[in-house]
C-alpha cells in the first residue's frame, strides 16, 4: 500500500514535470518558429529610437 | 575561360526547399524561421534558446540595463537572433552546426566584451579598480602586444568592436546616426563609413569611457587615420586616458621594415607596463603563441577542405570567427582551442559524408576586396540562389607561418618579430597594403590553389586603397580566363547601396555574362532592404 502511494506521488510529479517541459517547449517553439521574438522587438525599436534621440549628448570635435 | 566541374547534390534537402518564403516586405524581420526538417529545426531551436540565455544572463545585471538605456548602439543587440538567422540561410547538417558553433561563440565573446566595457565605464559601472587595469585597443588592431600579459590582471578592451563593428552585424541601419553626426561636424562623406562611424560615435560621446591607457594602430586607410586622431583627442584631452600610437609599416613584405616594426611592439609593451603596473610574462606569451599556431593549423586545414569539391566552413561565419580568433584573441583565451577542434571535426565529418548545401555547385568563387558580407546574408545567398560556392574571402587569407613557441633567449628576440609580423599582416592590412604582390598576385595564386573560376570582387565605393587597382584586376583576370564579378557597395551605409542593389549586380552578371538561370528563382529578389 505504501509503495503504491509513493509510486502515485512519483507519477504525479513526473507528469507535472512533463507538462511543464511540454508547455515550455510548445510556447518557446511557437515563439521561435514564427519569429515572434524579433517581431516584438521590431515593434519596440521605434520607441527605443525616440528614447535615444531625446538623450542629451556632449557632442564635441 | 576557366570552367570547373559542376557538382550535383544527389540528396534532396531536408525541410523546405526554398528559403525565399521566409521574407516579407511588410516586416522588418523575417516572417518566420526556416523549416529545416525535424532534426535540424530542433537543433536550430536549441541554439536559439542558448542565444536567448546569453542575452538573458547579460540583461539581468543592473549596470547592463543602465548601459542599455545610455548607449544608442545597444539597441542592435536586441536583434542578435535576427543576425544569427542571416548566417544560417539554407544550411543543414554540419554546415548549420559549424555556423552556430563559430558564430554563437563570437556572440558570447562580444557579450562579454560589452559587459566588461560597462563594468569599467565611468558613466555606468564605474568600477575604478577594474578600469585601472584596462587597456583600450582599436577594432582593427591585432592584440599581439597583449599576449604576454595575464588576462586576469590586465584586461584588453576592444572598445570599437561591440560599439560599431558587431552592432552593425545585427542592425544594418545602426550606424547611420553616427555617420550623420560625423558629417554634421564637417567630416567628409567620401571616407570609409566604418572609421567614420567610429569617429561619429566619439563626437557623439557614445563610447564607454574606461581604461588606464589606450593603444591605437594606423590601420589601413585615410578614414581610419582620421578617425584615430579624433578619438585619441577626446580620450587624452577630455578623459585623461594616455594613448599610444602603434605605427605599423604598411609595406609588410619588405624585410627591411622588420626591425622598426619589432621596436614599435617593444615600445607598445613598455607603454602598457608603465600604465597598468603589470609586467610582461614570457611564460604567458609562449603559451599564447602555441595557441596562435594551433589556430593557424586549424584554419589551414579548413582551407584545404574548402579546396575540395565539398567545402564545409564558408560564408560570413568563417571570416567573423577567424577575425575574432586571429585578431581579437591572438592566442590569449584557451577556450578558442576547443572551438577550433570542434569546428574542424565537424568540417571533416561533413567532407567525408560529401555534404552539399545547395542543389548544385556550378561555380567556385574567391571573395576579394573590402567586404560588407556581415551586414547582409550575401555569401549564403550566393550559394542558394546561383550555386556559386564562396571558398574563402580576402580577410580570412591571413598568416600561414608558425611563430616561435619555445621559450629560449633567441626566441624571446624572435617573439618581437613574430608579434610585429602578425600585427603588420592583420586582416585589413594583409592584402589591402603591402603592394601589388599581396593584393593582385596572391589572388591568382589562391584561384589556382582552391580551383576557383570566379572572383567576386567587392568594390567598396569609399575605399581608395583598392579602387586604384580596378584596371589591373580586369586585365589580369582576362589573361587568366577567370570571371571577375564586380559588386559595388558602401560597407555599412545602406543608403548608398541597398541589399537588393548589391544582389542585383550579381543577378545581372549571372544572367547576361554567364547566361544562367538561378537555382532558386524565389531568392533573386528579396524584399529585405528595409529589414534590420
Amino acid at each position: 500500500m505504501c509503495k503504491c502511494k509513493l509510486f502515485n506521488v512519483l507519477l504525479k510529479v513526473l507528469l507535472r514535470l512533463l507538462a511543464v517541459v511540454l508547455g515550455f517547449f510548445v510556447v518557446t517553439f511557437t515563439v521561435y518558429f514564427f519569429n515572434l521574438d524579433m517581431k516584438a522587438t521590431a515593434l519596440l525599436a521605434p520607441w527605443l529610437e525616440k528614447w535615444y534621440d531625446h538623450l542629451e549628448h556632449n557632442q564635441y570635435l | 575561360m576557366k570552367t570547373v566541374e559542376k557538382v550535383v547534390n544527389p540528396v534532396r534537402r531536408a525541410g523546405e526547399q526554398s528559403p525565399g518564403k521566409i521574407y516579407d516586405e511588410k516586416l522588418k524581420v523575417r516572417a518566420r524561421r526556416e523549416w529545416r526538417g525535424v532534426k535540424d529545426t530542433f537543433y536550430d531551436y536549441t541554439r536559439w534558446l542558448y542565444l536567448m540565455s546569453v542575452l538573458g544572463r547579460f540583461i539581468i545585471v543592473p549596470r547592463n540595463v543602465k548601459g542599455f538605456f545610455r548607449y544608442r548602439w545597444m539597441m542592435s543587440y536586441l536583434f542578435v537572433p535576427h543576425g544569427m538567422d542571416k548566417f544560417t540561410v539554407g544550411l543543414r547538417d554540419e554546415a548549420l552546426r559549424i555556423a552556430h558553433t563559430s558564430f554563437n561563440f563570437v556572440i558570447a565573446d562580444v557579450t562579454q566584451a560589452i559587459a566588461n566595457c560597462f563594468r569599467g565605464d565611468r558613466r555606468v559601472g564605474n568600477d575604478k579598480a577594474y578600469s585601472d587595469k584596462c587597456v583600450i585597443t582599436d577594432e582593427n588592431s591585432m592584440v599581439t602586444f597583449m599576449m604576454g600579459f595575464d588576462k586576469e590582471k590586465v584586461h584588453t578592451i576592444l572598445r570599437e568592436v561591440p560599439t560599431m563593428f558587431a552592432s552593425n552585424i545585427f542592425h544594418q541601419f545602426n550606424v547611420m546616426h553616427y555617420l550623420d553626426v560625423a558629417q554634421q561636424n564637417g567630416i567628409p562623406g567620401d571616407v570609409c563609413p566604418m572609421p567614420e562611424a567610429e569617429a561619429g560615435i566619439s563626437i557623439d560621446d557614445d563610447f564607454c569611457v574606461l581604461g588606464c591607457c589606450a593603444v591605437q594602430n594606423n590601420t589601413t586607410c585615410d578614414g581610419s587615420l582620421m578617425g584615430n586622431g579624433i578619438i585619441a583627442k577626446r580620450l587624452e584631452r577630455e578623459y585623461g586616458i594616455p594613448t599610444f600610437q602603434l605605427a605599423t609599416p604598411l609595406r609588410h613584405k619588405e624585410p627591411d621594415v622588420m626591425d622598426y616594426a619589432a621596436n614599435e611592439i617593444k615600445k607598445a609593451i613598455s607603454f602598457v607596463e608603465e600604465h597598468t603596473g603589470e609586467k610582461w610574462d614570457w611564460d604567458m606569451y609562449f603559451a599564447a603563441a602555441k595557441r596562435v599556431n594551433y589556430a593557424t593549423k586549424c584554419r589551414i586545414a579548413q582551407m584545404e577542405i574548402n579546396s575540395t569539391p565539398y567545402p564545409q566552413f564558408f560564408g560570413a561565419a568563417f571570416s567573423l570567427y577567424n577575425d575574432t580568433n586571429y585578431m581579437g584573441n591572438s592566442g590569449r583565451d584557451p577556450q578558442f582551442l576547443k572551438i577550433d577542434r570542434k569546428l574542424l571535426d565537424l568540417a571533416e565529418r561533413g567532407y567525408k559524408a560529401k555534404r552539399m548545401y545547395a542543389k548544385e555547385y556550378r561555380h567556385r568563387a574567391i571573395v576579394w576586396g573590402v567586404q560588407p558580407q556581415y551586414v547582409i546574408d550575401m555569401l549564403y545567398w550566393l550559394v542558394q540562389c546561383w550555386g556559386v560556392m564562396p571558398l574563402t574571402d580576402m580577410l580570412s587569407v591571413i598568416n600561414t607561418d608558425m611563430i616561435a613557441e619555445e621559450d629560449t633567449p633567441e626566441n624571446r628576440e624572435q617573439a618581437y618579430r613574430d608579434m610585429a609580423m602578425l600585427n603588420m599582416e592583420m586582416i585589413m592590412r594583409n592584402h589591402t597594403h603591402g603592394g601589388f604582390k599581396v593584393l593582385v598576385d596572391d589572388l591568382w595564386e589562391l584561384c589556382e590553389q582552391m580551383n576557383a573560376d570566379i572572383v567576386m570582387m567587392w568594390e567598396h565605393m569609399s575605399c581608395k586603397a583598392l579602387t586604384g587597382m580596378h584596371g589591373q584586376f580586369e586585365e589580369q583576370a582576362r589573361e587568366r580566363g577567370i570571371h571577375i564579378m564586380w559588386v559595388s557597395h558602401d560597407l555599412c551605409d545602406p543608403r548608398v547601396f541597398t541589399r537588393q542593389a548589391i544582389r542585383d549586380q550579381v543577378n545581372s552578371y549571372m544572367r547576361t555574362v554567364m547566361r544562367e538561370e538561378p537555382l532558386d528563382p524565389s531568392l533573386e529578389i528579396i524584399p529585405d532592404n528595409e529589414a534590420y
